[in-house]
């Protein structure tokens, strides 16, 4: 089965266009690069096109509502809405800290979803108005 | 009122304001202050939750708020004193700041002052887009932080306008939160964002990019409701009967940024009108002596690493020993240069600059010349407007002695 | 409570101000405003000026309520202490033939009694007026400047701390006349009241109509304008007005400085078809930005940081001129029900006497008896950042919620939000914030502000965000929360 797919390269500005024609896992004709950059990213593209994937969880009893994060490793394209979904679903608990592993192995991807930011518990504030 | 005397005072604590404070530290400041009108620090990184940040500068690509706990730990442990949710309501003619908080009212004087103060994002009138005055029009960074930090999702139908980088990434952050993201339009035959977010923002995601368009309506009686886009002819007048109207809830505009100078201007601090900041030498110092500009707020930069670069720089120049003269070296944009920074030479040296093109060029020849002599010439594969152009150049006596001024332009073959 | 005396529908400048004067006596009254705020119609959407009366013909009610009006408004604001400044009025003669022109109008302005009224010659003009380009100049001392929204608040808000009744956000679905009162149907539920006073403003007609068959057409007239940055401040020092156009009626381009130090170019004048199109267009803009450049070439670019439109209601159409007089009465076919139609510029100026007029009208048909403990509310004492650092300093010390500025563009702080949200109408939509304390005004237009808020209206006053509204009943600024507490 052959498939044909232009794949605007983007190492660098200029955004070469790249022919790709695969057939099962295999790069049959690589074509549009002005540099030798563009054969790896493109054929990544072409073959395992994946993307670094960050969001936010909501987090309980925080001095703010969510904590940013993002997945240790590029996520497969078709598995990013999947992903999304299952972060969606979960809360944490204040005190967050940076760099904790809130998800392991989110939707079976092998990937984990790891915080970015810390974020302390909420304290009691005054909030009324004189 | 409380009285603060410091060595080197820091106005704002986004990323060029906590590099400046590190590096003044770094480099033997002993009292460094830096005020920030938020209750957090790093400006607008805690709200760019994506990554690409300190590529170039780490090897890493980190988020926008693990960039941020970089420089605010390394600012915690030289121990900066840090004053949250203080604004700086006055910057007078004799380098006396009045700030204010919760506790009251501070008079700060300071052997040095950096103005590190961002920028603020073009709204609906800046650009005059005609039409009701609905619900429902954010622009980007408002739309950013009310979903990354708020907890808030703005709208569910939502069309962007202004296909910059931010605008890119605010369409995937919208699609991602479940809003339908009904198209992006850009004035200009290009989008001024980066190829990668192109790809991952909008063709990832199939979210139409109308080029050549602008928005000619809002419309909605109490809220959002329809938007109507309409085709641009190569001199960016409307074509007749190319409008289109789209159905929508919300609009994002990501309609570019401006440096945010009101403390500097009332400060009677000279601002060049090109870049929107202040006019600096080689040490970014501003017109008055003792008073430095880096980040956002002296020119509107295109990634953090540079910025955080040229930030440290100014850093150790509000410490060391700056140039003291009267005379200055005018650096003028010439030709196809829309502007460029320093805008002027105090002292002979290899100086660093950054400049940008008004348009895009394909493998222009950038040249600097002083009188009629030329001094650099520099072929570049390519060259626009969003990405800033860097170049040294060894300002020498024979340079200075006869002229006043050096002219950078662009030679388009 | 729902029976009154006295229904007044619409809480705009002219409603509020027949509110106020009722006020003082001992008599029920209601207010019905279908918007979530007071002045949500053609009273905030003006330019602020207290006028003098020379644009006006002799004998009309328009001259004689807009006099009578303006010699009201310094003791109004010595009360209520919303602002007012005495800037002054130049009408500019661009030509020679313009100049008979302002010959005329000095002696309309005469007839009708204003004083002080001088025509000067170019170089007299440009010792007060450097930066207008002119001929000559017809110089107005009596005409002024004032907030109109915040007038409309202290008038509103004065009324309420006298036990008038605001009900925001009810709109009067039909009127119909019962044997000694007349039954008001809302979407707030029935009411009754003695007296209906029809201060609806541009929805006069639809109000009317609920009852008898209207004797009259409105003619909507929009105006646009636009609204420059405060840097633009010392460009202009008193009003600068083009001659008026006396083929429709209206006053034609004005460059008029605000009290808050912005400058307001405007009014165009459009009649449309759509009662409701307040929409700013291309062709006005511009049209504005080259009249006030043609009169102050220094205008510098890139100044605009707001626009906004206002509807006139008028009672005249084009093809007949434009101008048509106030019509201020009780309803001969409807006995009760008091009019007030085609209320349009001068309706500033003119609301504080035309509410007098109610006065003695609704005297005749009600006993009015004083009340003996009628309050007055300051609206506004100084803000923050006009007060010296003593001052601030002595606040913050009192209250630190003083200390924290929430608006970057204006310096307006936490405190200021807080009491603007507190308001006595209830009213709590960003614009009710907007026009009582300024936070969103600025250059940045919200930009850094309204984070803060919304955070604000969250804590204090447990507004959840979907219900957070911008300024009318169905323009909720956000749709909901990304992430919702999720019940283990």
């Amino acid at each position: 089965m052959l498939n044909e797919q232009e794949i605007t390269c983007i190492v660098c500005p200029v955004g070469c266009k790249i022919l790709v024609r695969t057939s099962k896992n295999h790069i049959e004709l690589l074509d549009g690069n002005k540099c030798k950059k563009g054969i790896e990213y493109a054929r990544n593209e072409a073959l395992d096109p994946r993307r670094m994937l960050t969001s936010t969880i909501f987090v309980k009893n925080g001095e703010w509502p969510l904590v940013s994060v993002k997945s240790s490793q590029p996520v497969p394209k078709d598995k990013i809405f999947l992903v999304l979904k299952e972060i969606k679903k979960i809360s944490v608990n204040a005190p967050v800290k940076s760099g904790y592993k809130i998800i392991n192995n989110v939707a079976n991807t092998n990937i984990n979803i790891i915080t970015t930011k810390s974020i302390r518990k909420l304290k009691k504030r005054d909030k009324s108005i004189n | 009122m409380n009285n603060i005397e410091a060595d080197v005072v820091v106005v704002g604590g986004g990323p060029a304001g906590l590099a400046a404070a590190v590096s003044a530290k770094e480099n033997g400041a002993d009292q460094v202050l830096i005020l920030d009108r938020n209750s957090w620090l790093g400006g607008i990184l805690p709200q760019c939750i994506h990554d690409g940040f300190g590529v170039e500068e780490t090897g890493k690509s980190m988020t926008g708020p693990e960039y941020a706990d970089k420089y605010i730990e390394l600012a915690e442990q030289k121990n900066i004193i840090i004053m949250n949710e203080t604004m700086v309501l006055k910057l007078n003619k004799n380098k006396e700041i009045t700030a204010v908080n919760k506790k009251g009212l501070y008079k700060i004087k300071s052997k040095a002052i950096i103005l590190a103060m961002g920028c603020r994002e073009k709204t609906r009138w800046n650009a005059m887009i005609p039409g009701n005055r609905p619900s429902g029009i954010f622009t980007a960074g408002v739309a950013q932080s009310l979903i990354n930090l708020y907890n808030i999702m703005p709208g569910k139908n939502v069309v962007v306008v202004g296909s910059g980088d931010v605008g890119l990434i605010m369409a995937r952050r919208l699609k991602f939160e479940g809003a339908h993201v009904l198209g992006v339009v850009e004035v200009l035959p290009y989008s001024s964002g980066l190829p990668r977010n192109i790809v991952q923002c909008l063709d990832d995601y199939n979210i139409p990019l109308f080029l050549n368009h602008t928005i000619t309506c809002i419309e909605g009686k109490e809220r959002v409701e329809q938007i109507t886009i309409c085709q641009l002819d190569k001199n960016l007048n409307p074509i007749v009967n190319t409008q289109k109207k789209i159905k929508c809830d919300t609009l994002l505009l990501s309609l570019g940024l401006i440096p945010e100078n009101e403390l500097s201007k009332n400060a009677d601090i000279q601002i060049d009108e090109l870049t929107g900041g202040p006019i600096v030498d080689q040490n970014f110092q501003t017109s008055k002596g003792g008073i430095f500009a880096c980040g956002n707020c002296l020119q509107v930069y295109d990634n953090v690493d540079l910025l955080s670069k040229d930030a440290k720089r100014v850093g150790k120049y509000s410490v060391k020993k700056t140039i003291q003269s009267k005379k200055f070296i005018i650096v003028k944009p010439g030709k196809g240069i829309r502007n460029i920074v320093p805008q002027r030479i105090g002292k002979t040296e290899n100086v660093h600059f950054t400049c940008r093109v008004e348009k895009p060029y394909e493998t222009p020849t950038l040249h600097v010349i002083s009188g009629n002599k030329q001094i650099l010439k520099k072929k570049l594969k390519w060259a626009n407007p969003a990405n800033m152009i860097e170049f040294n150049l060894d300002i020498s006596e024979d340079i200075v002695r006869f002229n006043d001024s050096i002219e950078v332009l662009l030679d388009v073959k | 409570m729902k029976n009154f005396h006295v229904a007044i529908i619409g809480s705009g400048v002219v409603g509020s101000s027949i509110a106020w004067e009722l006020s003082k006596y001992k008599i029920n009254v209601a207010v019905f405003e279908m918007g979530s705020d007071v002045t949500c119609g053609a009273t905030k959407a003006n330019s602020g000026v207290i006028h003098s009366g020379i644009n006006s013909p002799n004998n009309s009610l328009k001259a004689k309520f807009c006099i009578d009006g303006n010699k009201m408004f310094q003791s109004l604001s010595n009360k209520m202490n919303f602002p007012l400044k005495w800037v002054g009025k130049f009408v500019i003669a661009k030509n020679q033939d313009e100049i008979k022109k302002l010959e005329r109008l000095k002696k309309i302005g005469e007839k009708n009694k204003v004083t002080g009224l001088e025509i000067l010659e170019k170089s007299e003009v440009s010792q007060k007026e450097p930066n207008i380009k002119c001929t000559a100049a017809l110089w107005v001392p009596k005409a002024g400047i004032t907030l109109p929204y915040l007038f409309n608040i202290a008038l509103a808000e004065n009324a309420a701390i006298n036990n008038v009744i605001f009900f925001l956000e009810t709109e009067v679905k039909d009127i119909k006349k019962g044997k000694n009162n007349f039954l008001i149907n809302t979407n707030k539920g029935k009411f009754q009241s003695k007296i209906v006073v029809n201060a609806s403003g541009i929805n006069c007609r639809k109000i009317v109509s609920m009852l008898e068959d209207p004797d009259f057409q409105v003619y909507p007239c929009r105006g646009e304008y636009l609204v420059l940055d405060k840097n633009c401040n010392s460009l202009v020092n008193s009003m600068i007005y083009q001659i008026p156009n006396d083929e429709i009626g209206v006053l034609g381009i004005h460059i008029t400085p605000t009290i808050e130090g912005n400058i307001l170019l405007g009014p165009s004048a459009e009649f449309i078809n759509d009662f409701y199109d307040k929409r700013n267009t291309k062709e006005m803009m511009n049209n504005l930005l080259t009249q006030a450049k043609e009169l102050l070439p220094i205008l510098p670019p890139n100044s605009i940081i707001n626009a906004y439109s206002g509807i006139r209601c008028k009672l005249s159409p084009p093809e007949l001129g434009g101008w048509a007089d106030y019509r201020i009465e009780e309803s001969k076919n409807t006995p009760g029900l008091i009019n007030l139609l085609g209320i349009e510029s001068p309706g500033l100026t003119a609301a504080p006497a035309i509410a007098k007029e109610i006065l003695k009208i609704i005297s005749k048909k009600i006993k009015l008896i004083n009340k003996p403990h009628f309050k007055i509310h300051k609206i506004q004492n100084k803000r923050f950042s006009e007060m010296s650092a003593k001052e601030q300093s002595k606040l913050i010390d009192k209250n630190p919620r003083w200390g924290r500025i929430i608006c970057r563009c204006e310096n307006i702080t936490e405190a200021e939000v807080i009491n603007a949200l507190s308001n006595p109408l209830g009213a709590k939509t960003l614009s009710a914030v907007k026009y009582r304390c300024r936070a969103g005004m600025g250059r940045c237009q919200g930009g850094f502000c309204t984070q803060h808020v919304v955070r604000i209206m969250e804590e204090f006053f447990k507004i959840e965000v979907k219900d957070i509204k911008l300024k009318s009943p169905k323009s909720n600024v956000f749709y909901g929360r990304t992430r919702e507490m999720i019940d283990e």
